[in-house]
């Protein structure tokens, strides 16, 4: 016990501190009280297989949709079979939910479906390997299916419109691809073990690949595609050897029998076991990073949004990239296995946050903007996973789930309407274009909440992190806080820069190149468009018309905007006093607090009022980050406002003057080839490994090895085979008769000793 | 019938078929093939059916056919039993032939007789080796499996086929040698002993152990040489590349789905078995061997540019993690490398009919000259894609469940100095070095789908449009005649037209007309093996549930700390005792000359 307090003097403060402050202070207590019979209480429930369905719907809408491929159907029906196979999946997690109470005492469900991978050889606990396909529902689960399952449906819908000009072969291939990404995530959120949420790790993997390299007649779409899906690889790595050592240590990779060996821990205080035990987080969180694209493994995610847009949506920011995040928050208990896990997790949240937003800040591809957005808000959710506050994390998940996806949608709508355009520099005054007003101001409220002002879904989740990492002193927690802030500021900068640029201003636009154009249909000639009018490869702006989205995509940003809006609320509840937070109880009712309320309850007293007496910069903690993050959103705003909207001009005089200076000239150029990380990638691991390496081994393989050693080992019978000459040439039998021949003087051999022993 | 008919029915089945192709029309041959190959699998599958020991790891029916007066001037027995690893291995063998062989229908036209004839005999020794529980029988059926694919590939190979079909020939035909010489030593000094010669398998491992520890030494390393050469363990693996690349389509599947593993199947039944004492000395080092075969082989495949070339370098890789898995010595990771065995058939033989079918319409594997074909063959597309992934080991598909156990496996089997738990695959991080391989595996894998499937549409021409020697002339480029240092001269570019090479076939061009994406006889193919691949993928557990009787009595000779390790025992503070070898086993197996040569960590075994 001791042990835990000394690795985490934060934790109770965190959690103590914004429920207390925020009104749930009742709730952190009863949660403490509580856990123990939480933590490895989980009890099965076979009545809930149902649930299995959840996972089913969209893998036979998956295989339904590769069938229509193999059948040639040249409609929609991919697109409505997905959707109604999404959309049941996520009446069924509704159902759940519903029927799920997460304040009950029996805990967390195990529903064991069918046997997958299982060997047993003896009785012991370590004498079996078993991973069967079983769920595990607690809060954590159904928080992340509700968004899952909701967005995937939603932007199933906006893909059956945005990619209607495919339909045919491609459109089959794309709802196929969803639907096995859905499966997978399925897996990964609900799977009741570690071989099962490592399958749904992998399955959105192979649909991410998939689905970045969905226009494979770009070769930067069908490279990005296999740098996604290597560098996720080398997380998985990490992710593979920790479920070895978690097996090693825990004999099971059961969530439940895992949980409940981590909570004996807790309570006895000894950790048992040999030093490995505590490689076991930094294993995890390698795989946590390269799914959830957090520094070193971040130079994918950027890159793929080569994919098509709804897919960047769903995929790239509102739901894969989570999982690094899921993963932490649901193996909470194991990160606290060694004392400098959370806090490494924490600095690589704080530092990508940053790093991703200063790149952000040089880009023109607004998707790509977008992209170091959902990589520097992963950031965050990693800070928050570091410094205690699963909470915070999970809730900036689900906050961020809704505007980053509404963002992505709506620089959709705008490629789709303007050929692929993506450049912000060539695209302004959206707002005024005939079509496309909704698709301007539902993007606002995406930049407002992604700037998280005040009152926006994001405050409440982002400051709660913030928050958290300022009230803590040790461990430099809190300059990871200011960190945050200043990058809360950029934040704000680079998205309202592409605000204004795009949607503000006078009007103007020129159409991108469909044919090298960044998200459309440039690979080949029969994919023609399947709209009205013809706008073809336009070049010229001139006979160029916006193609205004319709029904299904203006629906959708308006259902997403409403989505971001409303995930506010439980958080706006908790500001007003007017309630505890849904999300934190939902939370809390996991295994994202395991070990939390303990500590609340072990050093009871001073810690838990920590937070409520921490000031910041001489104020009320509370008060204090308020005023900074108003600061910080608004003074991003200004900035952006006056660059990019009052004078664009001098964004530029200002760009040309950095450059010029011969002492921060560097800066820029740095910022615009993103900090040179994928040329330093390839200098340190690509061409000395894979091109020299590879060329130097297979030339070793083949003339020292081979030709060489083996060659002239071979020489000998060879040599003995030209004794054969004659039946070697041309008579193809003479192979068979030397071996038949072979055998015989072996079985003679046989008989001569025989004989010899005189037997 | 009664299970030891059927068997040998088995066996027969292929010959008479091979024998009824000998006198009939040619056309005829590919349908008796076909057909021959089909009476097989249904018997196996019937055999399969009644099987009553696919959970005792008892061999049945374990019969002698040979008359009483043969064995008694001998020694020799043609016994035939299987357990149900055996058996499921014959399954594999019996499933892939058919397909291979319908596979084969348009690729090879000419000298039909000899290519449908040959396929038979292969089959039957294959089956033959795997049903023996007689050493010599068994030796019979794994040596003659080389005639028949010598044939295969020096008929029907490509351009280097002589080359490759003698190199084939001397590496497997030398291997085996040492084996059956190991083989004969036992059985000689065993007949010394009893005055009674006995080749039966049980009765060989029963005195192996009462051999001396430096006999049981030399005896455990050269049975591994024999079967090393066929797995192919690194560093004999060059004829592997090379035979690949020149066999025919249907002798590639054949040669990496079963052919491979009769090599890992002699390590699991004979080797390991008969001198637990000199492999768990001498798995260290096999182990180091199989590292580098992972992380090389695959660094290898990255810089190939023939197709059959990279899958089958690949090949190298997974068999070396199977290996990993078998010498861990543990039932987890034995369990993983018996279904690797399984899967690896089933999708590198699959990637192998998936090339094979690209040839037959561009006639050239080469990757320089194909690109983005999921244009032009959506369907063949997906199917390559997927068994890739099958490949690269996607949770969800089969090839990850095994490659999965046997890296637990070996995970487990790590030295772990602190408890004094004997590891006998050395050190930790070899072991992650060699988890390395799913990185790599992922990039070269990727790297070839990357460039044939995706990308610009780049092919030479359409097979469609052109005439059989106007295409040839593109595909059959390259390196023939340049000897035997051009062992890759289909992965050259050369413009040399060295014309087509299938004598006598090319008289009126191609015979039958292929439409642009797999023809529902190819889809018919590929889509068994896709349907098992996710099935086992999805649910293994009646496979595992079966292979771990089997693997039990195959380690029941190990010392108990080998062979029932506990996996948490550190976690739970039982520090391992030095483990007790078991009472019949000689008292100094780590005192050998040789296995301090090999700097084995047994050690610890042996205190």
């Amino acid at each position: 016990m001791t042990h835990l307090a000394t690795l985490f003097p934060s934790l109770p403060s965190a959690l103590a501190g914004d429920g207390d402050a925020h009104g749930t202070a009742h709730r952190a207590a009863e949660g403490a009280a509580a856990a123990a019979t939480w933590i490895g209480g989980a009890t099965a429930h076979p009545e809930y297989s149902w649930a299995g369905w959840i996972l089913l719907l969209p893998l036979l809408s998956a295989v339904f949709c590769f069938l229509c491929g193999a059948f040639r159907v040249k409609n929609k029906l991919p697109a409505l079979v997905t959707i109604a196979a999404l959309g049941s999946a996520f009446g069924l997690v509704l159902t759940l939910y519903l029927k799920y109470d997460p304040t009950h005492a029996s805990g967390p469900m195990t529903v064991h479906l069918f046997d997958w991978i299982r060997v047993v050889w003896g009785e012991k606990p370590g004498q079996s390997f078993v991973a069967d396909w079983s769920l595990y529902i607690d809060g954590l689960t159904l928080f992340w299916m509700l968004f899952v399952t909701g967005l995937g449906t939603l932007i199933a819908i906006f893909a059956s419109e945005y990619m209607e000009s495919d339909v045919g072969g491609n459109y089959c291939r794309f709802f196929g691809a969803v639907g096995i990404f859905l499966f997978a995530m399925g897996s990964l959120v609900m799977g009741g073990n570690l071989a099962l949420l490592y399958l749904g790790w992998e399955g959105v993997g192979v649909a991410s690949y998939l689905l970045i390299g969905y226009y494979y007649g770009k070769p930067t779409a069908v490279a990005a595609a296999k740098k996604a899906f290597v560098m996720n690889r080398v997380g998985d790595l990490g992710l593979l050897v920790g479920i070895y050592l978690t097996w090693r240590h825990f004999g099971s990779i059961d969530y439940a029998t895992i949980f409940k060996a981590c909570s004996e821990t807790i309570a006895n205080g000894s950790h048992g076991g040999d030093w490995t035990k505590g490689l076991i987080p930094y294993f995890l969180m390698l795989g946590a990073f390269g799914k959830s694209a957090q520094i070193p493994l971040f130079t994918w995610l950027p890159d793929a949004m080569e994919g098509p847009t709804p897919v960047s949506a769903l995929i790239h920011a509102a739901t894969m990239v989570t999982a690094g995040v899921y993963l932490i928050a649901r193996l909470y208990p194991l990160f606290l296995l060694h004392p400098h896990a959370l806090h490494t997790v924490a600095w690589i949240g704080g530092l990508t946050a940053f790093l991703a937003a200063t790149i952000g800040m040089m880009q023109y591809d607004m998707k790509r903007v977008f992209a170091y957005s959902t990589v520097s808000q992963l950031g965050y959710m990693f800070l928050g996973l570091g410094v205690g506050t699963t909470f915070g994390a999970c809730y900036h998940v689900f906050t961020h789930a809704f505007f980053k996806a509404l963002l992505f949608l709506a620089s959709g709508a705008v490629m789709h309407g303007f050929a692929g355009q993506l450049d912000i520099r060539k695209i302004s005054g959206l707002r005024n274009v005939p079509g496309f007003k909704i698709v301007a101001w539902t993007m606002l409220i995406g930049c407002l909440w992604l700037s998280a002002l005040p009152f926006t879904a994001a405050f409440f989740s982002k400051d709660t992190i913030l928050l958290v990492a300022m009230t803590d002193e040790s461990h430099g927690n809190r300059i990871l806080a200011w960190l945050g802030l200043l990058t809360a500021l950029m934040t704000a900068y680079y998205t309202f820069r592409v605000w204004f640029r795009v949607c503000g201003g006078e009007t103007a636009y020129q159409p991108g190149d469909e044919a090298h154009g960044h998200d459309d249909h440039g690979h080949d000639a029969d994919h023609g468009h399947g709209h009205g009018h013809s706008h073809g490869h336009a070049a010229d702006a001139h006979g160029f018309h916006p193609h205004a989205p319709r029904f299904a995509i203006n629906g959708v940003l308006l259902l997403l905007a409403v989505g971001a809006i409303l995930a506010g609320l439980p958080g706006l509840i908790e500001f007003l006093k007017m309630g505890p937070n849904w999300a934190a109880e939902m939370i809390a009712a996991s295994s994202a607090t395991i070990g939390v309320p303990n500590l609340t309850e072990g050093l009871a007293g001073g810690h838990a009022e920590h937070a409520h007496h921490a000031t910041v910069l001489g104020m009320d903690g509370h008060t204090a980050m308020f005023l900074l993050s108003t600061v910080a959103g608004f003074g991003g705003i200004a900035i952006a406002a006056y660059y990019h909207l009052v004078r664009r001009r001098a964004a530029e005089t200002l760009k040309q003057a950095l450059l010029a200076n011969p002492l921060i000239g560097w800066l820029p150029r740095a910022l615009e080839n993103k900090w040179y990380v994928d040329e330093l990638y390839d200098a340190l691991f690509r061409y000395p490994i894979v091109v020299f390496g590879g060329h130097v081994l297979a030339w070793i393989d083949r003339y020292i090895l081979d030709g060489g050693i083996i060659n002239g080992i071979a020489r000998i019978p060879a040599w003995i085979g030209r004794l054969f000459q004659p039946l070697y040439n041309g008579l193809l039998q003479g192979y068979a008769i030397t071996m038949v021949g072979g055998i015989g003087l072996i079985l003679a051999w046989i008989v001569y000793v025989w004989m010899k022993g005189g037997i | 019938m009664t299970l030891s008919a059927m068997l040998l029915w088995m066996l027969l089945a292929p010959l008479v078929g091979a024998v009824a192709i000998a006198v009939s029309p040619r056309h005829l041959a590919k349908h008796i093939g076909l057909a021959s190959s089909l009476v097989v699998l249904f018997l196996s599958i019937v055999f399969a059916v009644q099987f009553p020991a696919w959970t005792t790891g008892a061999f049945v029916p374990d019969t002698n056919v040979f008359p009483d007066g043969v064995v008694s001037l001998t020694g020799v027995t043609f016994t035939l039993g299987v357990d149900s690893v055996s058996l499921l291995l014959i399954l594999l063998t019996t499933f892939l032939t058919p397909l291979a062989l319908w596979g084969s229908y348009t690729a090879i036209e000419g000298r039909e007789r000899e290519f449908y004839g040959w396929f038979l005999t292969l089959l039957s020794a294959m089956l033959l080796a795997f049903m023996a529980r007689d050493v010599i029988a068994f030796y019979v059926g794994y040596e003659f499996t080389i005639v028949p694919m010598l044939f295969l590939i020096a008929i029907f190979g490509g351009d280097d086929r002589k080359y490759a079909s003698l190199k084939f020939f001397v590496f497997t035909f030398v291997g085996s040698v040492i084996t059956l010489a190991a083989l004969v030593y036992v059985a000689s000094k065993s007949a010394e002993a009893t005055k009674v010669w006995d080749f039966s398998l049980s009765a060989l491992q029963a005195h192996a152990k009462t051999l001396s520890p430096k006999e049981q030494f030399w005896v455990f390393v050269a049975l591994m040489v024999g079967f090393c050469v066929k797995v192919p363990f690194f560093p004999v693996h060059t004829w592997l590349p090379l035979a690949h690349t020149q066999a025919p389509t249907a002798g590639s599947v054949i040669l990496a789905g079963t052919l491979l593993k009769l090599g890992t199947y002699g390590v699991y039944r004979i080797a390991l078995p008969m001198a637990p004492n000199a492999a768990v000395e001498t798995v260290g080092f096999l182990a180091i061997l199989c590292v580098i075969a992972v992380v090389a082989i695959s660094l290898v495949c990255c810089a190939q540019t023939d197709m059959k070339k990279l899958v089958a370098y690949s090949s190298v890789a997974h068999m070396g993690v199977c290996m990993l898995g078998m010498l861990s010595l543990n039932p987890l990771g034995m369990n993983g490398s018996i279904l690797y065995m399984i899967n690896h058939g089933l999708s590198t033989g699959a990637l192998f009919l998936c090339i094979g079918f690209m040839y037959e319409r561009y006639h050239t594997k080469d990757m320089d000259q194909l690109s983005g074909l999921a244009k032009v063959m959506p369907i063949w597309a997906f199917f390559v894609v997927f068994f890739t992934m099958t490949s690269v080991g996607l949770p969800g598909l089969n090839g990850f469940v095994s490659e999965f156990l046997c890296l637990m496996g070996a995970f487990a089997a790590t030295t772990h100095t602190d408890s004094g738990f004997p590891g006998l695959l050395g050190p930790k991080w070899m072991i992650v070095a060699g988890v390395g391989s799913l990185i790599f595996g992922a990039v070269y894998m990727l790297y070839m789908v990357g460039r044939v499937v995706w990308g610009p549409l780049k092919a030479p021409g359409h097979g469609d449009d052109h005439g059989h020697g106007a295409v040839a002339a593109v595909g059959h480029a390259g390196g023939h005649g340049a000897g035997q240092g051009a062992a890759s001269g289909a992965g050259s570019s050369s413009t040399t037209a060295a014309g087509p090479k299938h004598d006598d076939s090319a008289a009126g061009g191609h015979g039958h007309r292929l439409p642009t994406d797999l023809s529902a006889r190819e889809i018919a193919i590929l889509a068994p093996l896709a349907v098992i691949c996710l099935v086992i993928g999805i649910h293994p557990y009646p496979l595992l549930d079966v292979i771990t009787p089997s693997t039990k009595a195959t380690l029941a000779g190990y010392p108990e700390a080998v062979r029932d390790f506990d996996a948490t025992r550190e976690s739970r503070g039982e520090l391992a005792t030095a483990p007790a070898l078991p009472a019949d086993a000689p008292t100094t197996p780590a005192a050998t000359d040789a296995s301090t040569a090999l700097g084995s960590n047994l050690g610890v075994i042996a205190r």
